[in-house]
């Protein structure tokens, strides 16, 4: 193997907590060799933004670096002076954040902004520096690169911030470029276009690349090699091949497991249990022992050391382990995988008709209205699971929260169990995205599931606790968590009380809005599982809506896709996700990156990004985007509702004998 | 842009109407009696009621007002009952040297409070940013007024440095002038400098953690490039916003301060009018406050958009 | 949870205990009955009998400083708790309701702000002879615009947080809502700030006075104590000095409480894992 560009060594990075120190990076090893791009892979607190900040030399002051070194290209890094240390950044290493909105200066153009290093590591004129960047954002795909390069960061959308800052990173070629998760704050199809982006940049300029990220699909889709952070600990590295087919370190598997994936959506999600450690005191022996359902008792007294061949792992059981699959928590093994229940021929439960809503805008120098959802009509039956996915902004929360009766619509009609929301409560609740937000924090956990249950008189007294206990064991809490604030609760667990809460009431109706989105892989299938669950026990319908087109196949019955305030396709799971397709709805599903690499589907990029460039209703809302416009009719007609098959409805003029057969050519297998 | 500031005009306008008439209606019932204190306390009713026909006193309250409302929009403030002076030069003579005091003061404030505010921010948790922090804290809780006479005794009486009171114009002479407005400016400027330097101090740690400073780190710009170019603008941002409210605390101080040094500006004016019941010179006086006050936050709204692009660019670029 | 309190609230919170407990026991502590006066112990220096000398008609200084500590804390306190009174269920009402509600009371509230806060207080009390009591009014009224806006900026953040969203969908009444959801999370910002108040309320009531717009003599408070002593400071300087230092260090003290109370109270400090 050539020599490395850059080479961690027993890196242990320390924090200040109360009287002792965090240990967020312990012992980490790892090697970016030469034109190869390796993957960080790991959740929330395994360490990976310390990494990066590390590798650049931009942690807090009041990190402690407690060991190890860091080589590029052979020198150490801390034993540079900090002018010489300046001068490798943003000139021969460079990086790209996670929040491409929050990394540009508000204040100062973005040409301008781009130009900083070019002027200052490589001396340009401002002049040159500016044909530099013009260059660079062509470069990146930026079609108008004047223009771009005379905005203010606020009158870019975020994909196209995130280009400019990538022009940034690659403005003085360097040899090493951290990508920090450079793509998840990103709608799902934007995505597909950056990672794209970064694939051809790799092979155009032959890139080294330290890609930090939590999600093992981009890993596979980008990165040769891999290594997974738990705890600030390296438990397995490896050729991402290797890793990702044959993990062996029960963590990754655990991971892989917990990944729910479109292809193979009936499969049941296996996640692990237990709660993260916490690093200020972390448990004796492996580090991840206390959720390892492999664990045995030598686990808990000897610290692990990671093997060292090429494809290294920090448990001593590996090789004996070498074949066996994780396994979900005990408690999971009764959740249902197949749905049994009968949806159809039932009476809808939920009937919506023609809703809109208008907002208006309100700024400082003028007003504007945006029609968030637009004439949506749908159903739901009794016990039925209906998905509704789609980008940020596209009106599916709104849609939500309109059937809650949280927000009234300009116009149509919503019923629900025969009633209107408003005179309804019970029969419909809401599950919330944020577990930070939806949980009261001067509340305890008994006062919040408990509340419902006084509101509308269905328990009092002593009963009231006893029913509380129930629900919290319907989610997997035991009633010790009843006098427990929601801080001293981790992420997952506030979510669960929030769905003790929200079946309090034994409503017949749950809007699940982007209730898993916001957990670690291994906590939403927890969550995804307990939800699962409660469906099929109480026989309660779902509104699940999600921007994660792998978790609505998993859990939905039906999916209905929703793009800018309309539900351009609709129907059950298989129909929606197999051929024919609405445009949109393939452009989405080509986006998702896949573990298995070997996408089902064809490359479908869409053009742009979701932004109301248009506000005029007329014709498909989906033109300017659309990879497979035909013609004037999509910019002045609406589109007209083909059913390919009962129940299933796609809006686009294109004929369906075309929406079917251009799919699977060139993929098939 | 434009249009923003007409409508925000327009609103000040009317907010000066509804001001006029709650200005005229709260001097109606103050207490004592004008014409009385006019005429003096041995005088016969015939000379009061002779007053009280002259000043118009006897007509209902918004036939009143009207009168005066109309005589303000022609520029005509009405005459001072006390020293039977038109009260337009008075008031102009007076808004003109309490606007060199306020100036001064809002010029030193503003640098030399962000000024003070970026060191220690910069400087965090050293000494000299300790040392600020206790002097800021220490000066934003003395009131105006007892600072004045404490300066007063220490410069003017102990020193002897500078008088303790008065006003000279600057046609008497630069020093001579400089020498009576120093304490005043001095008095006027120590809490809000202090103000000013905490909330720069937090606003430009705040900015010093955002992502777009690591960014710039990252792109391996030294420090004080960072701080000048990337944090100081964005940290500002916040400081315009707390500078138009100190506006409105600076006015307090100058009533006092004026009251204190015998300064001859608005505030002791007003004070003098209010204590001798001099109506019309109430009215207007707090009228013309009101309105400059108005004038200042819309000058102070109108520099917070030039330094914020947000507000300046409206439209996307997004395709 | 173990709360370390913060040095600076245990600090500032002793130190306007014992001025409370001071001014509240002033009556029956003070050596000399505060209008007092001695024509043969004018001015005198502070020695054993006047710890703090005596003012220009021989009165105790000490006395008058205990007995004008309880108009001066009166102003600051009663004109902080008539700014809440007034602007936190406004500001709450602004917030949660919004549209027309929000309209109505933020035009207001715009008049209100439109004049500069000493004339508006000065605009109040030249209407009627003042009193203690009005000046507490007048300081507090001053004081609501900045408490509605305070409480309607929390109560719009609080409004679209999950846990209200998740009250509204229950069917929660709007006034359980507020009182039990939003107001309990409201309080840190409020508290923090209303210590910040007394001390304003404190300052501006005392500038009122010393403009011989607040209480009026023989009776006393800081303010007015240090406006009578003005034109002796030269040769008396202590009369101006004691209630000047007093006026200070409560000012300090309240202000390093309003920081200690932020500092636990501060909910950015608080989220974060169990």
């Amino acid at each position: 193997m050539s020599e490395a560009v850059l080479s961690v060594a027993q890196l242990s990075v320390a924090y200040p907590a109360g009287d002792g120190w965090l240990r967020a990076l312990d012992d980490v090893s790892f090697e970016v060799g030469a034109g190869r791009a390796l993957g960080v892979v790991g959740e929330s607190g395994s360490g990976k933004s310390t990494t990066a900040l590390a590798v650049l030399g931009l942690l807090a002051p009041e990190a402690h670096i407690a060991g190890g070194d860091i080589r590029f290209k052979g020198e150490s890094l801390f034993a540079l002076p900090d002018a010489e240390r300046r001068a490798l950044r943003g000139n021969r290493i460079s990086i790209v954040f996670q929040d491409p909105f929050a990394s540009l200066n508000p204040s100062i153009p973005v040409g301008r902004q781009i130009a900083e290093p070019l002027v200052l590591h490589k001396g340009l004129s401002d002049a040159s520096a500016g044909a530099e960047v013009r260059r660079l954002l062509a470069e990146v795909g930026i079609a108008n690169p004047l223009q771009v390069a005379l905005a203010y960061p606020h009158q870019l959308s975020g994909g196209m911030k995130q280009r400019a800052l990538i022009a940034t990173a690659l403005a003085c070629s360097p040899e090493l470029l951290v990508l920090d998760e450079p793509t998840t704050a990103l709608d799902v199809t934007i995505e597909a276009q950056i990672l794209d982006l970064l694939e051809k940049l790799r092979h155009d300029r032959g890139l080294s690349i330290l890609y930090i990220t939590h999600n093992l699909g981009v890993v596979a889709r980008i990165c040769d090699d891999v290594c997974v952070l738990y705890a600030g600990r390296v438990v397995e590295t490896g050729t991402t091949q290797s890793v990702l087919r044959k993990p062996r370190h029960p963590y990754t598997k655990g991971l892989l497991a917990s990944l729910p994936r479109v292809a193979e959506r009936k499969q049941r999600l296996a996640p692990i249990p237990g709660r993260f450690p916490d690093l200020a005191a972390p448990p004796p022996g492996c580090i991840f022992h206390p959720r390892c359902h492999f664990a045995v008792e030598r686990c808990a007294s000897e610290a692990q050391t990671l093997t060292d061949d090429a494809h290294a792992v920090r448990c001593w059981r590996a090789d004996e382990l070498a074949d066996a699959a994780w396994q979900a928590p005990a408690e999971h093994a009764d959740v249902v995988t197949e749905r049994a229940v009968a949806i159809q021929g039932t009476l809808p439960l939920v009937k919506v008709v023609g809703l809109s809503k208008e907002f208006r805008l309100g700024g400082m120098f003028n007003s504007s209205r945006v029609q968030a959802v637009d004439g949506v009509t749908l159903q739901v039956a009794p016990g039925e699971v209906l998905g509704l996915v789609g980008e940020s902004g596209c009106g599916k929360s709104t849609l939500g929260r309109m059937l809650i009766g949280l927000i009234e619509p300009s116009a149509g009609t919503i019923g629900i169990a025969g009633g209107s929301p408003q005179n309804n409560r019970r029969a419909a609740q809401i599950i919330f995205q944020n577990p930070d937000s939806s949980l009261n924090p001067r509340k305890t956990v008994e006062a919040i599931v408990g509340r419902p249950l006084v509101l509308h008189g269905l328990a009092s007294g002593g009963d009231l606790r006893t029913r509380v206990v129930e629900l919290l064991e319907m989610v997997r809490l035991s009633p010790a968590y009843l006098s427990r604030y929601p801080h001293q609760l981790s992420g997952g667990e506030k979510q669960r009380v929030g769905i003790a809460r929200a079946i309090a009431t034994s409503p017949k109706f749950i809007v699940c809005d982007e209730a898993v989105s916001a957990l670690d892989v291994s906590v939403q299938a927890y969550v995804l599982n307990v939800l699962a669950d409660l469906r099929d026990r109480l026989n309660v319908a779902y509104l699940f809506i999600s921007h994660d087109l792998s978790v609505i196949a998993h859990i939905a019955d039906r999916v209905a896709v929703m793009y800018r305030g309309a539900i351009v396709e609709e129907g059950a799971v298989d129909e929606v996700l197999g051929p024919p397709f609405h445009p949109y709805t393939e452009a989405l599903l080509s986006a998702i990156p896949d573990v298995e690499r070997a996408s089902r589907f064809q490359r479908i990029r869409l053009r742009g990004d979701a932004v109301e460039q248009d506000r005029s209703v007329r014709g498909c809302r989906f033109q300017h985007r659309c990879p497979r416009k035909i013609g004037a009719i999509c910019e002045n007609e609406t589109p007209p509702v083909i059913e390919p098959s009962p129940g299933h409805r796609i809006a686009c003029h294109i004929p369906l004998g075309n929406l079917d057969t251009t799919l699977v050519a060139g993929n098939a297998l | 842009m434009l249009a923003y500031t007409l409508k925000r005009l327009t609103y000040i306008a009317v907010i000066l109407v509804v001001m006029s008439m709650l200005i005229f209606w709260a001097t109606q019932v103050m207490p004592g009696d004008v014409a009385q204190m006019i005429v003096g306390q041995f005088a016969t009713d015939d000379q009061i009621r002779a007053v009280r026909s002259r000043l118009h006193l006897d007509d209902p309250i918004h036939v009143q007002y009207l009168r005066w409302a109309s005589g303000l929009l022609q520029g005509d403030l009405g005459v001072s009952m006390m020293m039977d002076r038109p009260i337009g030069p008075l008031i102009r003579d007076a808004i003109l040297r309490s606007a060199v005091l306020a100036g001064i003061s809002i010029v030193f404030v503003a640098v030399v409070g962000i000024w003070l505010g970026v060191y220690s921010a910069v400087r965090r948790g050293s000494k000299t940013d300790q040392a600020i922090s206790i002097a800021s804290y220490f000066f934003i809780s003395v009131p105006e007024f007892f600072w004045a006479i404490v300066v007063i005794l220490v410069f003017a009486g102990m020193l002897g440095w500078f008088p303790a009171t008065g006003y000279a114009a600057m046609s008497e002479g630069f020093w001579t002038w400089l020498q009576h407005i120093i304490l005043p400016v001095a008095t006027l400027v120590s809490g809000l400098v202090a103000h000013v330097s905490r909330l720069t101090r937090s606003s430009m740690i705040e900015t010093m953690q955002s992502q777009y400073v690591t960014a710039a780190r990252a792109k391996g710009l030294p420090e004080n490039v960072v701080i000048r170019r990337h944090a100081l603008r964005n940290a500002l941002v916040p400081t315009i916003t707390v500078l138009a409210i100190d506006v409105g605390l600076l006015m307090g101080g100058i009533v006092v301060v004026e009251t204190v040094f015998s300064y001859p500006g608005l505030g002791r004016l007003l004070i003098f009018a209010i204590e001798q019941k001099d109506i019309p010179v109430v009215q207007a006086g707090i009228l013309s406050v009101t309105a400059v006050y108005a004038l200042a936050n819309l000058a102070a709204d109108l520099l917070y958009a030039l330094f914020n692009p947000r507000i300046r660019y409206g439209d996307s670029l997004a395709r | 949870m173990a709360t370390r309190w913060p040095a600076s609230l245990v600090v500032g919170a002793s130190v306007f205990g014992a001025v409370v407990i001071a001014a509240l026991l002033g009556p029956h502590i003070a050596p000399f009955p505060y209008d007092g006066m001695d024509i043969m112990a004018r001015f005198l220096p502070p020695d054993a009998t006047h710890w703090l000398g005596t003012d220009e008609f021989g009165r105790d200084v000490l006395s008058r400083l205990l007995y004008g500590g309880r108009l001066s804390l009166l102003m600051g306190i009663g004109a902080t708790l008539v700014s809440l009174v007034a602007g936190v269920p406004l500001g709450l009402a602004a917030g949660y309701y919004g549209g027309r509600v929000d309209e109505t009371i933020m035009r207001a509230i715009d008049l209100v702000i439109s004049v500069p806060p000493i004339l508006m207080g000065i605009l109040i009390l030249s209407m009627t002879p003042p009193n203690p009591w009005k000046t507490a009014l007048a300081v507090g009224i001053i004081y609501v615009p900045i408490m509605v806006r305070l409480t309607r900026g929390v109560t719009l953040e609080l409004a679209s947080e999950e846990f209200v969203l998740a009250a509204r969908a229950r069917g929660e009444r709007a006034w359980y809502i507020l009182g039990a959801e939003i107001l309990p999370n409201a309080w840190p910002p409020i508290i923090v700030e209303s210590a910040l108040r007394v001390t304003f309320a404190i300052m501006l009531g005392a500038a009122l006075s010393f403009l011989g717009l607040g209480v009026h003599p023989p009776a006393s408070d800081w303010g007015l104590m240090i406006a009578e002593s003005r034109p002796f400071i030269d040769s008396a300087p202590w009369v101006a000095l004691a209630p000047g230092c007093v006026l200070c260090v409560t000012v300090i003290a309240v202000n390093l409480m309003g920081d200690g109370l932020r500092e636990i109270l501060d909910p950015r400090l608080k989220r974060g894992r169990g």
